[in-house]
């Protein structure tokens, strides 16, 4: 009896968005050449901005897929949910003061630092494995000298604790450093 | 058995299947040695140190090292997948990952197989996948903070980078509210546990209890202390507790041990879960039935 090996599945509720055929078969190359899963696909009518061909990923790899694609050269018009309903990236983040520390909150992500000091003391929240990873990196670093978690991060958590950590600089370099 | 599955931060880990011990800040598993902090190795310490506090069997880890880019993730996932019949745990909890909705359905479907269906926790990015897949109510239990449970609500969002504004901006007073859409529109599991300043225990939709003391508002940035509540969550279920029960018995000792750590946003985990055998000692015959122990299990 033959054996058919079934093709694994992929639902990754997010899509790149190109300007023409080649720049999306180009991104597929690329992108497959670093073990990111994906597929060519026809974009809805709503989302089409140029050809018709789009790349559905991961929407969580978002940040990791954008940043590799810039490396490569490789041009595209923007990256999207694929649900119509979707709601476009949070911008808006939270602070909480806690005396001599303070929180920035931006969507699932905190990034505590101490006020006098500019040390980043905790970062919470998140679900994604590059989170632990980013969290042992940025502990005990000033704000001005710790790595980005958007160019040490490959997943939409990261990129929420970068928005976290830009504000976090903000206030800081606006407060009590000066 | 109690099966603990999910990402941990060490690039050359491999896919490692074990039980854990505790040794000093790290976790040892199969001679790999795992630092304890935010994350999966936050949460299977607090599993670890009360499975040991009710001399119940040390949870099996199911761990690959994964940094982001999702190969130990899918690793994980798929063992799990060709496994988890033959594991057949009593108690099966899911942690950090790349979040992979078609890996979680597989993972759905090969759970159906067990000879007797485990009880299915999810918590971090493995809840996001349930969510996203439309498989929330496939699980037992989650365990949402605040943003998370807005999350929960928004029927459209695949990631919490992804909710819409108003729910983001939403009180967490008003979290009954968002409680009953993610019910409505059948994203949340049959129990969920919403961290947050005010803890809510729910039950199909039905808010059984609300935990607000001790208030130690520093927790909340500490990175873990979700984590930790997970794993108590995970080892009082698996000792025998009631799901809601053990929610609430958790969420409890975990704000008992930020106290009595004196938490501040500088604290790390580990100091908070240093405190957990004396939060059991001084208060879990209180809290619950479990009030002493014997060689063999926690008696009721």
């Amino acid at each position: 009896m033959p054996f058919f090996r079934k093709k694994p599945s992929f639902e990754g509720g997010g899509l790149v968005l190109f300007m023409d055929v080649h720049d999306a078969m180009a991104a597929e190359k690329v992108l497959k050449g670093a073990d990111y899963a994906v597929k060519l696909v026809a974009p809805p009518p709503e989302l089409r901005k140029g050809c018709d061909l789009a790349l559905e990923i991961n929407l969580v790899e978002q940040p990791g897929i954008e940043r590799l694609l810039k490396e490569k050269e490789t041009g595209y018009v923007s990256v999207l949910p694929m649900k119509p309903g979707t709601s476009g990236i949070l911008e808006i983040v939270k602070i909480t003061d806690f005396g001599d520390w303070l929180m920035v909150k931006a969507a699932n992500m905190k990034l505590s630092f101490e006020k006098k000091s500019g040390v980043i003391v905790n970062t919470s929240g998140g679900g994604c494995p590059d989170i632990p990873y980013l969290h042992a990196e940025m502990i005990g670093k000033k704000l001005s000298e710790a790595p980005r978690p958007r160019d040490l991060g490959f997943t939409l958590c990261a990129l929420m604790l970068d928005r976290a950590l830009e504000e976090s600089l903000t206030l800081w370099q606006g407060g009590s450093k000066t | 058995m109690m099966l603990i599955v999910g990402t941990v931060p060490l690039k050359d880990l491999p896919l490692t299947i074990g039980k854990a011990e505790a040794e000093g800040d790290y976790l040892v598993v199969n001679g790999h040695r795992i630092p304890c902090t935010q994350g999966t190795s936050a949460m299977i310490t607090a599993a670890l140190v009360t499975t040991e506090y009710l001399k119940l069997a040390a949870p099996q880890i199911l761990v690959a090292g994964d940094t982001g880019q999702g190969k130990g993730s899918r690793e994980m996932y798929e063992y799990l997948i060709q496994n988890v019949a033959s594991l057949s745990p009593q108690v099966l909890a899911l942690h950090y990952c790349l979040p992979d909705m078609a890996l979680t359905r597989r993972l759905c479907e090969a759970v159906k197989k067990c000879s007797k269906r485990p009880l299915m926790i999810a918590d971090a990015a493995s809840m996001y996948a349930a969510k996203a897949a439309g498989l929330a109510t496939e699980f037992d239990i989650f365990t949402p903070d605040a943003t998370e449970m807005a999350f929960l609500a928004d029927p459209d969002a695949t990631h919490p980078a992804y909710i819409a504004r108003h729910l983001f901006d939403t009180d967490v007073t008003q979290a009954p509210k968002l409680v009953a859409v993610a019910y409505q529109k059948k994203n949340a599991a049959r129990l969920l546990l919403v961290k947050g300043a005010t803890d809510y225990v729910v039950r199909n939709g039905e808010i059984l209890a609300t935990i607000s003391e001790p208030n130690v508002p520093a927790l909340e940035p500490i990175g873990g202390t979700g984590d930790t509540i997970t794993g108590m969550l995970s080892a009082f279920v698996y000792s025998g507790m009631e799901p809601h029960e053990a929610a609430i018995v958790a969420a409890r000792a975990n704000r008992m041990a930020g106290k009595l750590a004196k938490a501040t946003p500088a604290t790390r985990v580990r100091q908070i879960i240093n405190q957990f055998p004396a939060v059991f000692k001084q208060y879990l015959c209180q809290w619950s039935e479990v009030c002493f122990v014997e060689s063999g299990n926690a008696k009721n």
